[in-house]
């Protein structure tokens, strides 16, 4: 089969309501991308897929992607990625997350998935605000963001979701601008192939709220495969979420083999096919 | 009076100690913790159960790990029991503080077995007493012995055991009879009546009186019978959530709780209700509200689970009294919730998951195994979805489908109803004709069993709190006199069967304890023949 015809099948009829030039119709082409030319090579069927959104704006993906999925809670995307896998660990489990999802309310599980190591992708939309809600600030908004909630500015400095994925023991750590639909697709597909769990930010403008963190292209630079854990340390670090000075690494920042979660349970391994 | 082992031969000719069966003997057994009181009482209670007679074994412990005050205490009969009685015949004791709480117990002719006689045995001073204890009772030393040998393959706790028992004389004469009485936990009920329907994922979080559960389950693990797996998650929001998306790929799923985990999960709780996948939750309450008492009992938590999670949608809540409701209606719950992809929670509570129970009817009987209605990922496409949606999985917020949305989960909740009337919703005990009735749940079915015997009254067990049983009025209606009896402070069944049927229960007829502690089958007498009519 083509893989447009692929692609298609992949699409659903629902009305998008994405604001117009939203980052996140990249992303869901990306991901069309990605698993288009999975199925094509015949590495896996449609119904080897299940995935799982959480809520916001990135979330309503769900309506737009015609593969078995999860329309979860707000912060939940990762423990019910999770339990899926303890229900059927042969399925190819996709999360995708906001940034106020996985890093504000559901920050727990986020440093949980890198112990339990499942053979799973997360990908977060990460674009530094609560959208959905109409534009508060998150745990990775920069210093000083004006929002309704805070009218002189976010007082606290973000936190760094990638350090902290090194820190958490992440076995594959990569990010992404999600503009560049071509490297993103190949980051995702390594991703899904990655045996474990891997993590993909996806650095994503927000147009409509937090405008002053749309001009990060220009710091964004691609680096290979890193698998070497010091040189991560120093490549997680480079950006600190809060400033638009600096460079900003892309690509896999860290990969690393590590024992699967499936595999640490015999319930699990003799299901695996 | 308070005797010491090289006084008890004198009172060998009294009358009391030739054991008339159709009495009713409570042991208590206590000292701190980790001196190993529980293990010697589960150890006689198997063994009398073994004798062919029937025990209730309770267990009261504090929370912490060395130290403090822990005791059970045993009520032996030949008769079916599930409580004890306030009067102690024996006490043994591990420690002086045993004796100092509850002497003013003991009955006139009662037995000190004074432990710290074996303290030369150390840590198997417990075995020593335990011998005493055997001994005493009259029970053969062979079956005794091979007992001990089976649980622990030390020959320190052989010696210790056999030092204790003939360092004896018997003052009772148990004699094995013919019953086969089986002796289990409630907590081992929900364990083995769930792998039995055919569970095969346990997800929870530490939560006393709730990992009993978990640790029966974990035990059952890697079994050739099962594909049993127990995970423990990172706290209770990831149980419930991990337990959806389990489901949702075609697991047979169970999580365990206590109240304050019950709450975190609430909103997980909500979800089951809008995605139609089966998610039973087994809930252990003890006493709150917060932190509460964590180690002692409480039936506060009827309301939450009747209403928690937010938005409107079905849920079964079955409430078991003993061990073998907690087998039966664990099996019943994962079955409804399978069948038609509702929310089952099963209400325990403490002192049911805690106790051990005997009963003569074999569990094994008339197993409903867990049933597939729904589609899953790996047979094709299936989406569910948090938002309101339409049949595919698409969200919606068109006002007509949203109500299509709400009709389905109103239709499901009468399926759900007509579904439950084939089990026994509730039970009647007792005089059938008698104006009076008792009515309760939960943990207090075994001690108002074990009172009623000679009142006129009947009891009235409701199993099913919802939905509830339109048959219940009619019960209420026949007689003149309802006694409520509760473990909770504001009579929550009460005010649930007021709400149900309109009928109000005399404020002078609500018997609420909330001292955390279970009734003595002659405590909760007094109560009932007061306010008999």
């Amino acid at each position: 089969m083509k893989k447009e015809k692929i692609k298609n099948q992949l699409s659903t009829k629902q009305e998008i309501t994405w604001c117009p030039g939203c980052l996140n119709f990249s992303i869901l082409e990306s991901v069309k991308n990605t698993i288009a030319d999975l199925i094509k090579e015949k590495k896996y069927n449609k119904k080897d897929f299940a995935f799982v959104t959480g809520i916001g704006c990135h979330a309503k993906i769900f309506d737009y992607l015609n593969l078995s999925g999860f329309y979860g809670l707000h912060g939940r995307v990762l423990p019910t990625a999770l339990g899926i896998k303890i229900g059927n660990p042969n399925l190819k489990v996709l999360g995708f997350g906001g940034d106020g999802d996985t890093y504000s309310e559901g920050i727990s599980h986020f440093i949980h998935a890198f112990r339990y190591n499942a053979d799973m992708t997360m990908i977060v939309h990460d674009n530094q605000s609560f959208s959905l809600t109409t534009g508060q600030a998150t745990a990775t908004s920069q210093k000083g963001f004006k929002t309704k909630a805070e009218p002189f500015g976010e007082i606290h400095e973000p936190l760094n979701p990638v350090k902290i994925a090194l820190a958490c023991g992440g076995s594959f750590i990569a990010r992404c601008n999600p503009l560049d639909i071509k490297h993103t697709s190949l980051i995702l597909r390594k991703a899904i192939e990655h045996k474990g769990f891997s993590y993909v930010e996806m650095i994503q403008k927000c147009l409509i709220f937090n405008p002053e963190m749309n001009n990060l292209d220009k710091l964004m630079y691609k680096v290979k495969d890193n698998t070497d854990y010091k040189k991560a340390q120093k490549l997680v670090e480079e950006w600190d979420y809060n400033s638009n000075k600096g460079k900003i690494p892309l690509g896999i920042l860290y990969k690393s083999k590590k024992q699967i979660f499936e595999e640490k349970y015999p319930q699990l391994k003799k299901m695996l096919k | 009076m308070q005797l010491v082992l090289s006084d008890i031969a004198k009172h060998l000719n009294n009358k009391f100690f030739f054991f008339n069966y159709k009495m009713r003997l409570n042991i208590l057994i206590g000292g701190e913790a980790g001196q190993g009181a529980n293990t010697i009482a589960e150890i006689v209670s198997d063994i009398l159960v073994n004798y062919g007679y029937y025990v209730f074994n309770y267990k009261d412990y504090q929370s912490l790990i060395r130290g403090g005050h822990n005791f059970n205490i045993i009520s032996i009969s030949e008769k079916p029991i599930a409580s004890y009685e306030s009067k102690l015949d024996i006490i043994l004791a591990m420690d002086k503080k045993t004796i100092d709480l509850h002497k003013n117990f003991l009955d006139k002719k009662g037995i000190v077995i004074n432990a710290r006689k074996f303290e030369n045995f150390k840590r198997n001073m417990n075995l020593a007493s335990l011998g005493s204890l055997i001994k005493i009772l009259g029970i053969d030393k062979e079956v005794f012995i091979s007992r001990i040998k089976k649980k622990f393959k030390n020959k320190e706790c052989v010696i210790a055991s056999q030092s204790g028992f003939d360092s004896q004389k018997n003052l009772f004469n148990f004699k094995r009879i013919k019953n086969k009485i089986y002796l289990m936990s409630g907590s081992e009920g929900v364990a083995e009546g769930a792998v039995s329907s055919g569970l095969n994922r346990y997800i929870a979080y530490p939560m006393t009186p709730a990992t009993p559960v978990m640790h029966r389950l974990a035990a059952m693990q890697n079994n050739k019978q099962n594909n049993l797996m127990v995970f423990q998650a990172e706290n209770e929001i990831a149980v419930i959530n991990s337990a959806l998306g389990a489901s949702f790929a075609g697991a047979n799923v169970m999580v365990g709780t206590s109240g304050g985990g019950f709450d975190l999960m609430s909103e997980g709780l909500s979800l089951q209700g809008m995605l139609e996948i089966p998610l039973t939750v087994y809930l252990a309450s003890r006493a709150g509200p917060a932190t509460g008492v964590p180690t002692y009992n409480s039936q506060a938590d009827l309301n939450v689970a009747l209403r928690a999670g937010h938005g409107e949608f079905p849920r079964v809540i079955v409430a078991p009294g003993d061990s073998l409701d907690s087998f039966q209606l664990t099996n019943q719950a994962l079955y409804l919730s399978s069948k038609l992809n509702v929310l089952s929670i099963i209400l325990s509570d403490k002192n049911v998951a805690e106790s051990q129970f005997s009963f003569s009817e074999s569990v094994k009987r008339g197993i409903l195994k867990i049933v597939k209605n729904r589609k899953i990922p790996s047979e094709g496409f299936v989406k569910v979805s948090s938002y309101e949606h339409d049949k595919f999985g698409n969200t919606i917020e068109d006002a007509e489908l949203v109500v299509k949305g709400y009709e389905n989960r109103l239709r499901k909740y009468n399926e759900l109803k007509k579904a439950c009337s084939k089990f026994n919703m509730f039970k009647i005990y007792g005089k059938k004709n008698s104006k009076n009735l008792v009515m309760g749940w939960g943990s207090t079915k075994g001690v108002i069993l074990d009172t009623i015997d000679n009142l006129d009254c009947k009891f009235l067990q409701i199993l099913y709190l919802k939905p509830m049983s339109d048959k219940i009025k009619k019960e209420l209606e026949k007689v003149e006199n309802i006694i409520l009896v509760e473990y909770n402070s504001t009579g929550q069944l009460g005010r649930l069967i007021r709400e149900k049927t309109g009928i109000k229960i005399l404020e002078k007829n609500r018997i609420l304890k909330y001292d955390t502690r279970p009734f003595a089958s002659d405590e909760l007498k007094n109560e009932i023949k007061r306010r008999l009519r």
